[in-house]
This record gives structure tokens, C-alpha cells and sequence, in this order.
């Protein structure tokens, strides 16, 4: 209890908001707009191989084809025309942390990385806009043939063909608009590659850092798991609060071969002008196990809907999620399930919290194929609305196409009971305090998936938000 | 002419890969040979029937009731993908939504209103029934108006030969004033070579209370919509709807439940058996709008997957813009649990049996709630006909 | 084995998902006897309950099952339920839309075969009920639907009356239940005990149900194994000094379980 109220002090979103002025000497910035020239641009800029090129331009070709999705939050007020698709600094990535720029690495410090690295991860990358300044990796990881490294040098090295065999084959352009889009502008981003049978003990980290204002990111992490092989990888996500509109549309691609496992855990913490379009998928293959830990606290409009295949025989997938939608805020999002091979199960547990005139959707879809007998799937969804001015809706859908299935699918919505609320005020907490204290409860299923000190972040982002930073 | 329609839209629209937004009726060159409502076959004290009125008689009929909604709108936005607007021009809202509306008042076909007197309450159901011959085409409206502290049960039931080709396209709305109660019972056994929709709209006033029961087990292709819009404080809807599809039939429903008064509640169950090659598609709709404080609303769906060739779609969505709600859906999806089964056969009934026994126990616990034993037993007779 | 045995369980071992419960488990009961089965809770009592009658959960990796001279250790549950085995459930299934009084009718008729004749079935289940203290509107009420713990327990009980079988595995049956209650499920299980001169196997870990009952075997079940045998008189043996003795018997390395 007293290191909780302590938190409740400690917390201070200022630290995510920390703007560094980037003067036109230390940065390039492409001009806004996604154009065929700004796209041939980018592709040489970055030094892409012939087939990279080629994809970007018939990426973009789709882009421009493709029409919104008329089901989701409104992006009037995202105007493509006055994003910038590429903002880098002139210095390179480094390997060592003292040699990345003072201050970008100065924002990093503040935001905990270096630190969080030294104490629990494998290995970290960090990308501040489009390009990553900071990647590194533990020796004994390295030794065990891990690979982690950023998505453009694993594009020209030795694992270029690798990349070419991977790169959009799950997500690919033609999958919606923003997926076209990240297609044609992608840069940055992790690659990973952890070789049959190696277990890798402690998290790998990626940190997304938006700092450009107007400035979309566009990173691509490719994460391919041998067979027999387990991994935990952890992104973190954040940008300072600027009045124009800035667009986040990653993609990541997941590979889980045969028994192997992947963790991959989400501290989503964009601020309040992003538009976050992230496209987030996993194969999953025979026996293996895909988890998704997923917290989303941050964005102006959030559409995230992390989608699992489960393509082998007895797969599983599991995914825990915790949305909390504050003033200004519409985060629609879920979890997407297809039930190929037999055996399979998926379980999705999600909290929603909506509060200040937030609008949370829960969206999902679980999709099981005739040939998936036995499969079994079960879907749990709660909402909490904190007053009358908010939304909370839940918009799932199920398409069974075996009767040799299992499915239960779970959805409450309801309040803070003020019966809790006086129960702990009778023990002495402030009205505050023990509201604040009963979200957390909620989030707990969530938090308790998360390492220790994410799951600290997550409860100082509840606390900040129900005090009405 | 050919009929070609877009109904039961989800009120928020998903993925359009599920492709359960919305759905098409499409049925090329038919003859609408009937646009009335059949007699009444029992007419009784306190009920009145009018069977010639307009679609303006309606729209004024309802007019107390749309003000009344109209001045509970707030400044809470919709959901995102809000479909609300594609059905602003109906007098009351229904499940199926505008089209249908737009079929009716092309084809001309005159509305049947029934009323039960203010205060009345209506001691036998009144019976409806269609009984489609080969080749009839048929659409019928009727609206049950049941004045203040008024109750009225209205039982509909469609029936043909099994072999009967034909169409039959029913609308059905409701308004119950305050204290009012109507209760609005369908069953539905026609020959499969029939398409057949119905559609149900209703409104609720102050403590007033809407019950239906839907029995669908024949028709072809069957659409079914239900909407009541609860907008009086401690006003109720309970929904019980049992359906059986076989062969290639197919059920597309969209049920809504607008909690838009204070303290009301809706309930909405579904059981549902699907064998062979039947395609069922359910949306059901908690949708507590803003004001609806102390409200409850609960959906059940369950169904019984007979067949790996059956196709089940499943929507159940809550919309909520109040604080001081409490809302849960639950669905349970699945052929014969194993425990079930263990137990059944620990009593010396076999797989095939157990199956059999578990249709009708489906099927015969919605039919149970019908008051009316002659109904009760035609359904069990239906069941065990096609079982 | 001689004629006279109804159920022979040989060597019998089962797993649930893989887990390893009964251990080379051997019994027998002869036609009419009473069997008690004893033991602490995790024992495996009701793994041996559903194991005998068939739940595919339970897996029998070794052994048999003969019953009535039938080997049914590969047979469904319906099989071994028309051959003349029961079992009394301890959570049994709710099934809305189906009457208690239908269900046994529909059981009935799908282990004999034969029609039922309905004036002789209502005369007879008006009187198993009112021997159970049942009001006779449970008959119409839906399977297990809202019926209490109690009400649940008599209801089983009944359907073992009504149904007849040649052997009654009751698991735990008494368990949850009042004074009153237990007393009168005795009563019913003593009328198919001695009426019908029926078999039991009598899965319980207390023994306010036997107080009444003639018992002609006890064993105990402890970690999977038999690991004794005795007769009546164990009964109360164990109602005084619990199972301690067993267990730790069991737990010691140099003792055979089997003695």
C-alpha cells in the first residue's frame, strides 16, 4: 500500500513529454506527404536492395487504391498530406550508448531505458523517429546465436535472403490501406532470429521513441522463432504531445516454428495526437505457443487488433489486454484469432476502461476453419465506465465452421460499485485513492503478466490517469 | 418484380471480412399475390382491430413516443461505426431496419392495428395465423398498440404444406403505453421451399413491458429482426427465441435491445440447434444509451452444432455511453459437452438419442412459455416429424 | 472366476490427461452385495466410479473390466448402462426442456427397448418418489433444473430405483446433505438393496449413510491403491480413527500396499 501511494507521487507524465527542438543541422527530414518521389527518396536514402524498391513503389501504388475501413474510429482530422514519412538524425546507430547523441540520449535516460537494459534485458534497441540510434545485445545471447538486430542491416547482411523470404508475407500490403502504406515508407525496426532450441532467458527490449512533431513512424520488427526455441520480447512506445497530428503504422511479423514459444509484450504509451495504425501478426506452427501481453494507454485513435494464426496442430495462443481510454481518446481495439490446425486453443482476456469522454471499443474476431476439429477458444471481455460522458463498447465476432468446437465467449460491462468504493474509504483511503485502487484491481490480470517494472509503469499510468493528469 | 433488400444492420459495424454488417435478400421475379393480414380468429371485449390503416396513421400513432426519444439524445457520441442514421426514416426503428419499411409502402400494404383498450386486460391470446398455399407470395403489417395499463397476447403462426413454394414477408410493431404490457408470440413452421422474413419493432413507455417469444424451426432462407427501443424508465424486454436449421437453411437475425429509459431491463436468450448444412448468423445488440442509469440488460446465446458442414456466426455487442449500467452477453458454442453426453449414456442412451433428446429439450423449453397447449403440442409434433 | 460374480475388476489402472490415479486396483462383487469404498479425499474414489462406468476422460491403461460376464472395458458408458450398471452422479446434469419424469421414461425405453407402459410407469414413479419424499411435481419439473443439492441427490436415487440396474456405483451421495435427507436416500438405496436384492458400491468419506445399510465389504482407497480390505466393521473402525493409519502405510517405502 505505502509503495503504491508513493507511485501515486512519483508519476509525472512530464517525462514523456520532453520535447527536443531538432534543428536542420542534426536532422533530415523528408518533405510531408506520401508521394512516388518521396517514396523512391526514402528507398535510396536507405540504401535498399532492388526487390525493396520495387515493393515500396507497388506498395504505395495499393495505398493509394485501398479505402479506409468504415467500421472503425474516425481519421478525419488525420491529414496524410501534412505527415513526414522519414525523420532521422545525421548520426549513425551505435553498438555503444555513450557514443548515441547527447540528447537524444538524454530522453532515453529519462524515460528509464539504459537502466532498464543494465538490469533485466537481453538485449535493446532503441529508435528515436524513423531510424534506430541504439542497438545492442548481451554477449552471452549473442553467443548463443540469437540474432537481434535493426531491420536495416539484417536487409543487406547475412540474413538478407531470410528477410526476403519473411518480409510481408504475413501482413502483406495488400491487407488494408495502412499496411499498403507502412509497405511503401517503412523504416527502422528490429530483426530477430533465435536459432531451434535456444531459450533466451531474459526479455529482448525494442524502444519507439516519436519525437519529430507531424512525423509519422514506420517501423517493421520481423521476429522469426525456431523451432523449440523461447523468447520474450517487449516494445515500448512513446512520443511527446504536439498539437499536430502524428501517425504510428508499424508492422510486425512473428514466426513461432514448431514447440517453440513467443511472449511479446506491449507498453503502448503514445501520446495524445498519435494516430496509432498498427498491424501486429504471428503464425504460429505445430505445438508452439504464441502470447500476447498487451497494455494501451496512450494515442488520440488507436485501431490494434494483434492477430494469431494458429496454423499447426495443437498451437495455442494466449491474450491479455488492458485498454484505457481518457479525454480525447478513441482506442478500438482487440485481438483477431484464426483456428486452422486441430487441437488448437486460443484465450483472450481483455479489461477495458473508459473515463473523461473516452471512447474504448473491445473488437475481436475468432475465425475457426473446418479443418480445426477440436479447437477450443474462450473469450472474456469487461469493461469499466468511469462516468456518463465515456463509451464502452464491445463488438466481437465468432465464425465456427466445425461442430467438433469449443467456444465461450465472455462480456461484461458495469461501474465502480460504490459499495467497494465505501468499503475502502471506511479503511481510510481518499474517494480518489480507492478508485484508483479498484481500476488497478481490474488491470491486475493484465499487470500481473507484465515483468516487474512494466508492470509498475502500467499501474503509474493508471494512477496518472484516474488522477486527471 | 424482384425484391432485392439490405437488412438487419449491425448497429456498429465490424470487419467486413465477418461479413456480418448486414445482410442481402434477394429474391428475383415474384408475385405478390396477398397484402393483408388473415381474420382474426377469435375476437374478443377490450380489443379493437382496424385493418385498413396507412403508414400515416402509424407515424401518428407513434409520434407521442418519437418525441419523447428525441428529446433523451445527448451530445455522447455513437459508437464508432454507428449504422443509427441508414434507419432515421422509420416510425419506429425494427430489427431488419429501413427496407423493409420502403417493401411495405411500395407494395402498398395496408396495416392492421390492433388495440387493447386502456386498462384492459386481454384474457385469451389473439390468433393469427398464415397458412401459405403452393405458389402464394405473401406480406402482411400489423401493429399492436396497447394502451396505458393494457395487456395483450397476439400469437402469429405460419404454417404450409412441406412441399409449398411461396414467399411470406411479415412486419410486426408495438407500442406498449405506460404500465402496458404485450406479449408477441411466432411460430414459425413453413415449408422450406419458402423464404420467408419478419420483422419486429417495438416501444416501451414508462414501466411498460414487451415479452416475445420466436419459434423459427421451418422456411428456407428466414430473416429475423427484433428491436425494441426500452424508452421509458423501468420499462422491460425479455426475448426468448428457439431455433432449428437443417438441410441449407439459413437464419439471419439482429436483435436490438435501446436502453434508453432509467432502471430498465432487457433479456434476450437464444437456443439454437444446427445440423446438416445450415448457416446461421446471430447479431444481438445491448445498446445502453446515454441516461439509461440503473439499467441491466443480459444476453444468453447457445448452440448446439449437429454438423461439421453448419456455419455459425456469432456478433453479440454491447454499446454503452452510461456509467451505471450493468450488461453481460455470454455464448456457448459446441456440439454435445462431454459431460452431458457421459451422463445421458451413463443412463443407457446412446450418442444418436442423446442427440435427439437434447433438439427437443431445446426446442421444447421456449416452446413451454406459449400459453397455448394446441400450439405447444403442434410444435413437439413438427419436431418429431422432422427428427 | 466363479459364476456368481457380477463385477470383476482386474488389475484395473487409469490415468486422467496423462496423470497416473489408480494403481492396479482389484475387486469384486458378487450379486447383492454391499461394497463400501473408503478413503481420503484425492483418493481416486470417484476416478474408480467414473472409470467403471465409462467416462471417456478416464483412461485405463491396464487391466479389466468384466461385468455380468461381459468384458466392458472398452464399451461406452450407454453399453455398460443397458448391461445393467448405474451410476449415481455427485454434480448431476441440469437439462432445461426435458421432465425428470421424461427423462427416466426415455432412459427407460432405450435400455430395455421395449415401449413403456405408461399407467405401470406413473404408479410405480409416484411411489419410488414418495418413498424418496419427493413432491410429485418434480416428475414435471426440468432435469436438475433449480433443484437443490438435496433434490438433486434424491433425484438420482430415484432413477436408480426406477431403472432397476444389477450394480449402483454411489458416489459420495450423501455428501452435502442434511440429517433428514441422508436418512431418507438411506431408505431408497435400502429398498433397492433389499427389495430388488441389488449390488452396491458405496463411494463415500463419511458414514452417516451406512448407519442404516448392511455392509458386507469395505476397502480403502489411498493414493490410487486398495490398500486394505475388510468387512462391515471397518466401517466404523475408520469413523473412529480416521485414515491415518492408511496413509501412512502407504507413504512408507518398505511396506507392500497391497497388505
Amino acid at each position: 500500500m505505502a509503495d503504491n501511494n508513493k507511485a501515486v507521487v512519483d508519476i509525472d507524465r512530464s517525462v514523456y513529454d520532453i520535447k527536443d527542438v531538432e534543428n536542420e543541422q542534426d536532422f533530415y527530414r523528408m518533405e510531408d506527404g506520401f508521394t512516388e518521389d518521396i517514396v523512391r527518396k526514402i528507398s535510396e536514402e536507405k540504401h535498399d536492395p532492388e526487390w525493396m524498391r520495387e515493393f515500396r513503389l507497388k506498395s504505395l501504388e495499393l495505398y493509394n487504391k485501398l479505402e479506409m475501413p468504415d467500421w472503425g474510429p474516425d481519421t478525419d482530422d488525420l491529414d496524410m498530406n501534412l505527415i513526414s514519412s522519414y525523420v532521422r538524425s545525421k548520426s549513425d546507430m551505435k553498438g555503444k550508448w555513450e557514443d548515441v547523441p547527447e540528447d537524444i540520449k538524454n530522453t532515453f535516460e529519462r524515460l528509464g531505458i539504459p537502466e532498464a537494459e543494465r538490469e533485466s534485458l537481453a538485449g535493446v534497441g532503441a529508435q528515436y523517429d524513423s531510424e534506430l540510434v541504439y542497438h545492442n545485445v548481451k554477449d552471452e545471447v549473442a553467443e548463443q546465436g540469437v540474432v537481434y538486430t535493426d531491420m536495416e542491416s539484417a536487409l543487406t547482411g547475412e540474413y538478407a535472403d531470410m528477410v526476403h523470404e519473411y518480409f510481408m508475407k504475413l501482413v502483406p500490403p495488400t491487407d488494408h490501406k495502412y499496411a499498403a502504406l507502412h509497405g511503401a515508407v517503412w523504416s527502422g525496426g528490429s530483426f530477430v532470429y533465435v536459432p531451434k532450441g535456444v531459450k533466451v532467458d531474459i526479455p529482448l527490449q525494442s524502444y519507439f521513441r516519436l519525437n519529430a512533431a507531424g512525423a509519422g513512424q514506420f517501423e517493421h520488427t520481423l521476429i522469426i522463432v525456431d523451432e523449440g526455441a523461447d523468447l520474450h520480447f517487449i516494445e515500448g512506445c512513446s512520443a511527446p504531445k504536439y498539437n499536430v497530428a502524428n501517425l504510428h503504422a508499424g508492422c510486425v511479423e512473428l514466426f513461432v516454428k514448431k514447440n517453440a514459444r513467443l511472449r511479446y509484450s506491449t507498453i503502448e504509451n503514445w501520446s495524445k495526437n498519435m494516430y496509432n495504425l498498427n498491424t501486429k501478426r504471428a503464425l504460429v506452427e505445430e505445438g508452439a505457443r504464441m502470447e500476447w501481453v498487451s497494455g494501451s494507454f496512450g494515442s488520440h485513435t488507436s485501431y490494434l487488433y494483434p492477430m494469431t494464426i494458429l496454423k499447426g496442430d495443437h498451437s495455442t495462443m494466449e491474450y491479455t489486454g488492458i485498454t484505457f481510454a481518457g479525454k480525447g481518446q478513441n482506442l478500438d481495439t482487440g485481438a483477431k484469432v484464426v483456428h486452422q490446425g486441430k487441437y488448437t486453443s486460443s484465450l483472450i482476456s481483455t479489461k477495458s476502461i473508459s473515463k473523461s469522454g473516452g471512447i474504448g471499443t473491445y473488437r475481436s474476431s475468432v475465425i475457426i476453419n473446418k479443418e480445426a476439429k477440436h479447437a477450443k477458444t474462450s473469450v472474456s471481455c469487461d469493461s469499466l465506465m468511469l462516468d456518463s460522458i465515456s463509451r464502452a463498447d464491445t463488438i466481437p465476432g465468432m465464425d465456427i465452421r466445425t461442430d467438433d468446437a469449443d467456444v465461450g465467449h465472455e462480456a461484461k460491462i458495469g461501474r465502480i460499485s460504490d459499495e467497494a468504493v465505501f468499503y475502502l474509504m471506511s479503511r481510510g483511503l481518499s474517494e480518489t485513492d480507492a478508485r484508483a485502487m479498484i481500476v488497478s484491481g481490474f488491470a491486475n490480470p493484465v499487470s500481473k503478466e507484465l515483468p516487474l517494472e512494466y508492470a509498475v509503469e502500467m499501474n503509474n499510468l493508471i494512477k496518472l490517469e484516474m488522477s486527471g493528469g | 418484380m424482384d425484391i432485392n433488400m439490405k437488412v438487419n444492420h449491425l448497429p456498429a459495424l465490424t470487419y467486413r471480412f465477418l461479413k456480418s454488417n448486414d445482410s442481402e435478400i434477394e429474391i428475383k421475379d415474384i408475385k405478390i399475390k396477398d397484402t393483408f393480414s388473415p381474420e382474426m380468429q377469435n375476437g374478443q371485449d377490450g380489443v379493437s382491430v382496424n385493418k385498413e390503416a396507412s403508414e400515416e396513421d402509424v407515424r401518428k400513432l407513434f409520434d407521442a413516443v418519437n418525441a419523447k426519444a428525441e428529446s433523451k439524445k445527448t451530445d455522447v457520441p455513437g459508437p464508432n461505426g454507428d449504422t443509427a442514421p441508414l434507419n432515421d426514416a422509420q416510425s419506429v426503428r425494427t430489427g431488419m431496419g429501413a427496407q423493409i419499411d420502403n417493401l411495405m409502402q411500395e407494395m402498398k400494404v395496408p396495416v392492421t392495428v390492433i388495440t387493447a383498450d386502456e386498462g384492459c386486460k386481454v384474457s385469451e391470446p389473439v390468433m393469427i395465423r398464415f397458412d401459405l398455399k403452393d405458389g402464394d407470395c405473401v406480406l402482411g403489417n400489423q401493429v399492436i398498440h396497447a394502451k396505458k395499463d393494457s395487456e395483450i397476447t397476439v400469437i402469429m403462426e405460419y404454417d404450409s404444406e412441406p412441399e409449398t413454394n411461396g414467399f411470406l414477408g411479415i412486419q410486426t410493431r408495438l407500442l406498449a403505453e405506460e404500465g402496458a404490457k404485450i406479449n408477441l408470440i411466432k411460430v414459425q413452421m413453413l415449408g422450406e421451399k419458402i423464404a420467408h422474413f419478419d420483422d419486429i419493432g417495438g416501444v416501451c413507455d414508462d414501466k411498460a413491458d414487451i415479452e416475445t417469444i420466436n419459434m423459427q424451426l421451418g422456411a428456407g432462407n428466414t430473416w429475423g429482426g427484433c428491436r425494441v427501443a426500452l424508452l421509458g424508465d423501468k420499462s422491460v424486454f425479455n426475448n426468448h427465441t428457439g431455433y432449428l436449421c437443417r438441410h441449407k437453411q439459413s437464419y439471419d437475425m439482429n436483435y436490438v435491445a435501446d436502453q434508453m429509459g432509467k432502471k430498465t431491463e432487457s433479456n434476450m436468450v437464444f437456443r439454437g440447434v444446427l445440423l446438416d448444412e445450415a448457416v446461421k448468423t446471430f447479431r444481438g445488440t445491448l445498446d445502453f444509451k446515454p441516461g439509461s442509469a440503473g439499467s441491466v440488460g443480459d444476453e444468453q446465446e447457445d448452440t448446439l452444432l449437429l454438423s461439421s458442414d453448419a456455419v455459425n456466426r456469432t456478433i453479440p455487442v454491447i454499446l454503452c455511453g452510461e456509467e451505471d449500467v450493468d450488461g453481460r452477453h455470454g455464448a456457448s458454442i459446441g456440439q454435445l459437452g462431454d459431460d452431458t453426453l457421459f451422463y445421458m449414456e451413463s443412463r443407457g442412451i446412446d450418442e444418436e438419442a442423446a442427440k435427439k433428446l437434447m433438439i427437443r429439450a431445446r426446442m421444447e423449453s421456449i416452446a413451454r412459455m406459449i400459453p397455448d397447449e394446441a400450439i405447444i403440442i403442434r410444435i413437439q409434433q413438427f419436431i418429431r416429424t422432422i427428427l | 472366476m466363479s459364476e456368481q460374480s457380477l463385477l470383476q475388476v482386474r488389475n484395473l489402472s487409469a490415468s486422467v490427461e496423462e496423470l497416473p490415479i489408480l494403481h492396479n486396483i482389484n475387486l469384486e462383487i458378487k450379486a447383492g452385495e454391499t461394497h463400501v469404498l473408503m478413503g481420503p479425499n484425492g483418493a481416486g474414489k470417484s476416478t474408480l466410479g467414473y472409470t467403471l462406468m465409462g467416462n471417456p476422460h478416464y483412461n485405463v491403461t491396464d487391466g479389466s473390466i468384466i461385468f455380468d460376464g461381459q468384458d466392458l472395458t472398452k464399451e461406452s458408458a450407454d453399453k455398460r448402462a443397458k448391461a445393467g450398471m448405474f451410476l449415481s452422479f455427485q454434480n448431476p446434469l441440469e437439462v432445461p426442456g426435458i421432465s425428470l419424469g421424461s427423462f427416466i421414461r426415455n432412459a427407460y425405453h432405450e435400455q430395455t427397448g421395449k415401449p413403456v407402459k405408461l399407467l405401470q410407469y406413473k404408479k410405480q414413479l409416484a411411489e419410488a418418489m414418495d418413498l424418496l419424499t419427493m413432491d410429485g411435481d418434480y416428475a414435471d419439473r426440468d432435469l436438475n433444473v433449480g433443484f437443490s443439492g438435496g433434490e438433486k441427490k434424491k433425484a438420482e436415487i430415484l432413477q436408480m430405483l426406477m431403472l432397476n440396474p444389477k450394480l449402483a456405483i454411489l458416489d459420495e451421495t450423501d455428501s452435502g446433505l442434511d440429517v433428514d435427507a441422508v436418512r431418507t436416500v438411506s431408505k431408497g438405496i435400502q429398498e433397492y438393496q433389499k427389495k430388488k436384492d441389488g449390488a452396491l458400491l458405496i463411494i463415500t468419506h463419511s458414514t452417516k449413510i451406512l448407519e442404516s445399510l448392511h455392509v458386507d465389504y469395505t476397502h480403502v482407497l489411498v493414493k490410487g491403491h486398495i490398500v486394505t480390505t475388510g468387512d462391515g466393521s471397518l466401517v466404523e473402525e475408520i469413523n473412529e480413527h480416521g485414515f491415518e493409519k492408511y496413509v501412512r502405510c502407504e507413504g512408507c517405502d518398505g511396506c507392500s500396499p497391497l497388505n
